[in-house]
């Protein structure tokens, strides 16, 4: 009787496990170094389910290229140095604390003791040294190799001892620290094989079994249905505790369902089948907050975001291109006067009003209210006035024929054309309102959607086109992402590609004030020089700027320690904290 | 015999034809699929020039077509850029689901189209009749994708039926009676969807040819001399009225693989829509030029029942193809 | 002639009015955008007030008001009421495109307007873009739908007439046809084409591209047709007594196919219209700020909109009222059609 009780006992433990709960979080090791947050605690247990608009493409953190891979690799993955995205500012990860050397080239980065993958292989120096080497690797092409060279020169990383790493810099690089954020460490006891193989860009794709990967993150991979979701449980040897010195995460399993479309998502958040939502359009809020009386769902309106919308003129270089009908406006759009005139016919407030349903900021700079740490509040603000614009066109040599169309000096109508992405219904609505606006001063406007692609290769590739409506940013609060806009050699100086030479003094001096900020370490010094900047790009109007919308996210009242940011993944930044309350986890407690 | 060898040999000059056609096309297209990485800042035109040429997107055509077409006799139809994989066990998994969901829409469509044509036809400006007709209207004018959204938020609302995906989270639990149950449960809606559209298109052509035979004199006359309707709708009727309507199963037949892909998007259905939908604006090009082969192989099927229905329905068809030119 | 005959084609013929003379019966010019005013509901028309019953109706003007910080909601301002004139002056607009006029069926003199069907995100009144939208879409839809069946009917009669060689290479080609990705097709004819198309020209490269890409589908239909009845008793007859291909096509086997082609047509051009929708997202559509029913169609694809304006799905109702006229008089000359052949 005994050995059958026993025997039947076996089977339901057995049983239980082939029914896979998430597993336990270990319990702390001697010698290990964990990460405390003090002021983070919540309930253990549930399930967090998130709707992604399409699925990821791979879990490769090196070769990955689109937004929702990197949101699912980014919960499996752990980093050096993070940034955190509600204070954004830079914090101690993997790396507990480094030493910068005084001429800011050399950073020594102590790394914790004792951490674990999430398979239980212990983490130290050698996998750091093998990641950067990955991401360095020529024959890779990693989207993130290009952060690692500063001035044409990679990034050297030496291995000092178990737990120490080197990294000397070409030359000092301000913000260096935020660099880390995003570089996942990857196992070198599971991809080393792979990279020596030659196969790397084919590992850790999405039939990859769930045993082959590994990482320093809050999850790992449970489960990928193709089309269907991919769900992640907890990492039992996750590295950052609580308050009360338990093991994060709190959340048993981490849900990301494929729903298709953007309304899929609202709809199924508004069902509740979804928990989290990210990044809402104004008119999806709205229509959530009118429900929100009911569930008590939590809405929250983050305030402007980081990019910026713009009107892009094509300033290009067209000698040799045989676009001469492009050429010959090209004499309206390199008058700033023209830019300026037309800077002052833009109704931005109304643009904040109909595009982003008052949740948005209209904008003058590349830097707008979001970015606290480096807006320069001196630039000013002029509201639309179509009186300024006729004055400066008029200065400018322009006139009206007696139907009221803008003539330009040498008497030709004024009319191009504005070009946006067809599947961008807010850029299409701002293009829609600026020609309007713009059609008050008799200038003749043509909006023309285009499929994103297309667009982009009118833009970089042929340059056949007059005007754009596009938008930039959002990546970082730092200035230094930037770098490739503003310089006049920059891959993304997009009114004037392919420059070897500043083409005008202002961008000479333009260029010179980025290349400066990027050495300055002292942020006041820094500070000064990129509002120095700001002042240059408002002034001279390369872009001319119109809004940004207002980052707006939601959760299900279920949902604890929910504190959306304005940084990307806006929700799940902190998916080591989320909980959820409910039944299970109220009657399970903190552990 | 010689006809299915025929065809057969047409079947594949059109594969051959539609891959030839579609690499060129999609040289046709402006932008390709690293374009999105030009807009990000911190990445170097090298590296995009780089990972270009590690896939072999700057090779010429010819090369390419060449590469592809000795893939496609490996069974592995290309490499997908976007999931670094190869394209076949990608198509296949979710060709699968498509299938699914296609067939059984079609099934429910074809049950219900001839059925309701026939009954429209002989109420004739009845009510149900006019009913009928201004629900077709309504289901026609409306795009396809209108349609889909207000019906998702209906079921979403509802808490009725399971919406999105084909299988609930706590699937594993289930009996194989259960998760047939859960599939059907998930498949409701989307079916209701490509059913509501598809047979709104199929019951006005069989209104319409049942009507053109009901009015010929020899039906007329059948009737005066007090045939019965039913016999008169099966033997008579339904035979002549039947190749429109063939023609019709053809394109069904056809279509199975392609003809879902906007509803399979918006209910979230794991099928090839939305695998292709994204890697057609992605420019994610073997993952779609593997789809539209394996959809051509559908269509050229399709059209061979329908041709070899309409031959065993009108005898008199396939002898005269034989002794005219 | 029967009254609902007569009914049908008196509807059909004042639809085509409105729409010919869109700029007189629309109150306002469809692109003049109220800023101050987007997403307002349709204008109540009041015909009674403190003073009694008022034979011309009256509107007030809409008050915004935050009343939370959810959106802003539309109230009506009733110290002032504005009465509706007809036959008034207004914006300009160019009859048949020649004639230039002023001249509105109905309209407001005072601030207040009369949004009939409401506005769009833009604050632009509904009802005049419904009007000046169909213009563009019933003329597209109709030329295509002639286009691709006109096309679709030669070639299928072509194929199912002759055999053999013939109708296998003309399958062959919509075989092709409908396999293709025409996706990438359009996006390389908009990469060749000029960045501004006039209005004029997106229509005829509306029209141009459904029909060329619509013609497979009616082909094989009416070539099934054919096949069918080139082999009846009285065609075999016919031959016997010599008469010769373009006789017996003309007088046996087109009447065959006009059941089929009528269906089509009334299913064709409804869908032609509604693939405007498509075509846009490539750039080959109608832009704004011109309206047409296949761009207004096109916000109706977001759930909050569906679900918060209702009266932005006007452009749909009036797509399925010109689908139930068009469907009616495919009716109608299919029975005509049959009374002459019986």
């Amino acid at each position: 009787m005994k050995v059958f009780a026993r025997l039947t006992l076996l089977v339901c433990l057995f049983a239980g496990s082939c029914f896979a709960a998430a597993p336990a979080p270990d319990p702390a090791k001697p010698g290990e170094e964990l990460f405390r947050l003090s002021e983070v605690s919540g309930l253990y247990g549930g399930h967090l389910t998130i709707g992604e608009r399409a699925e990821p493409k791979t879990l490769n953190p090196v070769t990955s290229t689109d937004a929702i891979s990197r949101e699912v690799i980014g919960r499996l993955m752990g980093d050096l140095i993070e940034i955190n995205r509600s204070t954004q500012q830079t914090e101690p990860a993997l790396a507990k604390s480094w030493k910068i050397s005084p001429d800011g080239r050399t950073f020594t980065l102590q790394l914790r003791k004792g951490i674990r993958f999430s398979d239980g292989h212990p983490f130290d120096a050698d996998d750091v040294v093998f990641s950067f080497t990955v991401y360095m690797d020529e024959a890779i092409d990693s989207p993130q190799r290009d952060l690692l060279i500063i001035d044409g020169k990679p990034i050297q990383v030496t291995k000092l001892d178990q737990y120490t790493v080197r990294f000397a810099l070409p030359r000092p690089y301000a913000a260096a620290e935020r660099l880390f954020d995003g570089l996942s460490m990857l196992p070198r006891h599971l991809l080393d094989k792979p990279y020596r193989d030659g196969h790397f860009a084919q590992a850790w794709s999405l039939n990859t079994p769930s045993t082959a990967i590994a990482g320093l993150g809050p999850f790992r991979l449970k489960q990928y249905l193709p089309g269907q979701r991919i769900v992640l449980e907890r990492n039992p040897y996750y590295w950052k505790v609580d308050r009360e010195n338990q093991r994060l995460p709190y959340l048993d399993e981490l849900v990301f369902l494929f729903v298709g479309t953007e309304d899929a998502q609202v709809m199924r958040f508004e069902a509740g089948e979804t928990d989290v939502i990210s990044r809402l359009s104004s008119e999806n809020y709205n229509l959530l907050a009118r429900e929100k009386s009911r569930d008590r769902s939590q809405l929250a309106d983050m305030g402007p975001s980081l990019e910026y919308n713009f009107l892009l003129f094509n300033l290009n270089d067209l000698r040799g291109k045989k676009l001469d009908e492009v050429a010959g406006k090209q004499i309206w759009f390199c008058d700033l006067k023209f830019r300026q005139a037309i800077s002052a016919a833009v109704d931005r407030a109304s643009i904040v009003r109909l595009v982003y349903g008052t949740r948005g900021a209209p904008l003058w700079g590349n830097v707008g209210p979001g970015n606290k740490l480096w807006i320069n509040q001196s630039i000013p603000h002029p509201p639309q006035s179509l009186e300024t614009a006729r004055q400066l066109l008029k200065s400018a040599g322009y006139s009206w024929n007696s139907s009221g169309q803008l003539l330009d000096p040498a008497h030709k109508l004024v009319e191009f054309s504005i070009i946006t992405s067809s599947s961008n219904t807010q850029r299409l609505k701002m293009a829609t309102l600026v020609q309007d606006d713009l059609s008050h001063l008799g200038m003749q406007v043509h909006v023309v959607p285009l499929e994103f692609r297309a667009l982009i290769d009118r833009v970089f590739q042929s340059f056949d086109y007059d005007a754009a409506v596009m938008g930039l940013g959002g990546g970082d609060a730092d200035p230094n992402p930037e770098m490739n806009v503003w310089s006049a050699s920059g891959t993304s100086h997009l009114w004037h590609l392919g420059e070897t030479q500043p083409a005008t003094p202002w961008e000479r001096e333009l260029d010179q004030l980025m290349q400066q900020q990027m050495v300055t370490l002292d942020y006041a010094k820094r500070k000064q020089i990129y509002d120095r900047a700001q002042q240059i790009i408002a002034g001279n109007l390369p872009f001319i700027f119109l809004g940004t919308p207002n980052i707006l996210a939601g959760a299900s009242s279920r949902v604890g320690n929910f504190h959306p940011a304005i940084l990307d993944p806006y929700t799940l930044w902190n998916s080591d904290e989320l909980y959820v309350r409910g039944p299970a986890t109220e009657r399970a407690g903190t552990r | 015999m010689s006809y299915l060898v025929r065809r057969l040999v047409r079947a594949i000059l059109l594969l051959l034809g539609v891959s030839a056609l579609c690499f060129v096309f999609t040289e046709m297209a402006p932008g390709s699929f690293f374009d999105d990485m030009r807009l990000n800042p911190q990445i170097s035109p090298d590296t995009i020039a780089g990972l270009r040429a590690q896939y072999g997107l700057d090779q010429p055509l010819a090369v390419r077509y060449g590469r592809w077409m000795k893939s496609a006799l490996h069974a592995d139809l290309g490499y997908s850029i976007a999931y670094n994989a190869p394209v076949a066990p990608l198509l296949l998994s979710r060709a699968k689901n498509t299938l699914l969901l296609s067939g059984t829409a079609l099934l429910f469509t074809w049950l219900i189209s001839i059925p309701l044509g026939v009954w429209t036809a002989n109420r004739r400006g009845r009510l149900l009749d006019k009913a009928v007709t201004l629900l077709t209207s309504f289901l026609i004018s409306v795009p396809e994708l209108v349609i889909a959204i207000a019906l998702l938020a209906v079921a979403v609302r509802s808490h009725q039926l399971r919406v999105g995906g084909m299988t609930s989270s706590d699937v594993e639990g289930f009996s194989t009676f259960q998760r047939a149950q859960d599939i059907a449960l998930h498949l409701a809606l989307p079916v209701f969807i490509l059913v509501l559209c598809e047979t709104a298109v199929i019951v006005r052509h069989v209104r319409a040819s049942v009507l053109e035979v009901l009015n010929t004199p020899y039906v007329h006359a059948a009737r005066r001399y007090g045939v019965s309707r039913s016999r008169l709708l099966f033997r008579h009727v339904l035979p002549v009225a039947a190749s429109p309507a063939i023609s019709l199963l053809g394109f069904s037949l056809a279509g199975l693989l392609s003809g879902s892909l906007m509803v399979e998007v918006v209910c979230g259905w794991p099928g090839m829509g939305p695998l292709i939908l994204e890697a057609t604006l992605s420019r994610d090009l073997y993952l779609v030029i593997g789809g539209i082969m394996l959809s051509a192989l559908f269509m050229v099927g399709g059209n061979l029942v329908a041709d070899v229905l309409l031959f065993t329905v009108d005898p008199r068809i396939r002898k005269a193809g034989t002794d005219a030119s | 002639m029967r009254a609902k005959t007569l009914t049908l084609i008196a509807a059909l013929v004042l639809l085509h009015l409105i729409l010919l003379f869109a700029g007189f019966f629309a109150p306002y010019d469809p692109t003049t955008q109220s800023r101050e005013l987007p997403y307002a509901p349709p204008t109540r028309l009041h015909f009674r007030d403190s003073a009694g019953l008022h034979f011309r109706p009256f509107v007030h003007n809409w008050k915004t008001s935050a009343e939370s910080d959810i959106s802003e909601t539309y109230k009506e301002d009733l110290s002032q009421s504005y009465p509706i004139s007809f036959f008034i002056t207004g914006s300009g607009y160019k009859l048949l495109g020649i004639y230039e006029s002023h001249l509105h069926l109905f309209g407001t003199t005072g601030p207040a307007r009369i949004f009939l069907f409401g506005t769009d995100g833009y604050g632009r009144d509904e009802f005049s873009r419904v009007l000046f939208g169909g213009q563009i879409s019933v003329a597209a839809g109709i030329t295509a739908t002639l286009i691709a069946l006109f096309a679709g009917s030669v070639l299928g009669i072509i194929a199912g007439y002759y055999g053999g060689l013939v109708d296998e290479s003309l399958m062959a080609v919509t075989e092709l046809f409908l396999s293709l990705p025409w996706l990438y097709f359009l996006l390389g004819v908009r990469a060749f084409l000029p960045l501004h198309l006039s209005t004029l020209r997106t229509f005829f490269l509306l029209t141009g591209v459904i029909g060329l890409i619509g013609w497979a589908r009616p082909a094989r239909l009416v070539r099934g047709i054919v096949l069918s009845s080139r082999n009846r008793n009285y065609v075999l007859a016919a031959r016997a007594f010599g008469a010769s291909d373009l006789y017996i096509l003309r007088r046996h086997i087109l009447p065959a196919t006009f059941s089929v082609l009528l269906t089509q047509a009334s299913l064709l051009v409804p869908r032609y219209i509604a693939a405007e929708v498509t075509l846009s997202f490539f750039g080959l559509g109608v832009n704004e700020p011109v309206a047409s029913w296949g761009n207004m169609l096109t916000t109706l694809q977001q759930y909050s909109v569906l679900t918060s304006y209702a009266w932005l799905l006007t452009p749909a109702a009036a797509l399925v009222v010109t689908s139930v006229l068009y469907s009616a008089l495919a009716d109608v000359f299919h029975s005509q059609l049959e009374s002459l052949t019986t």
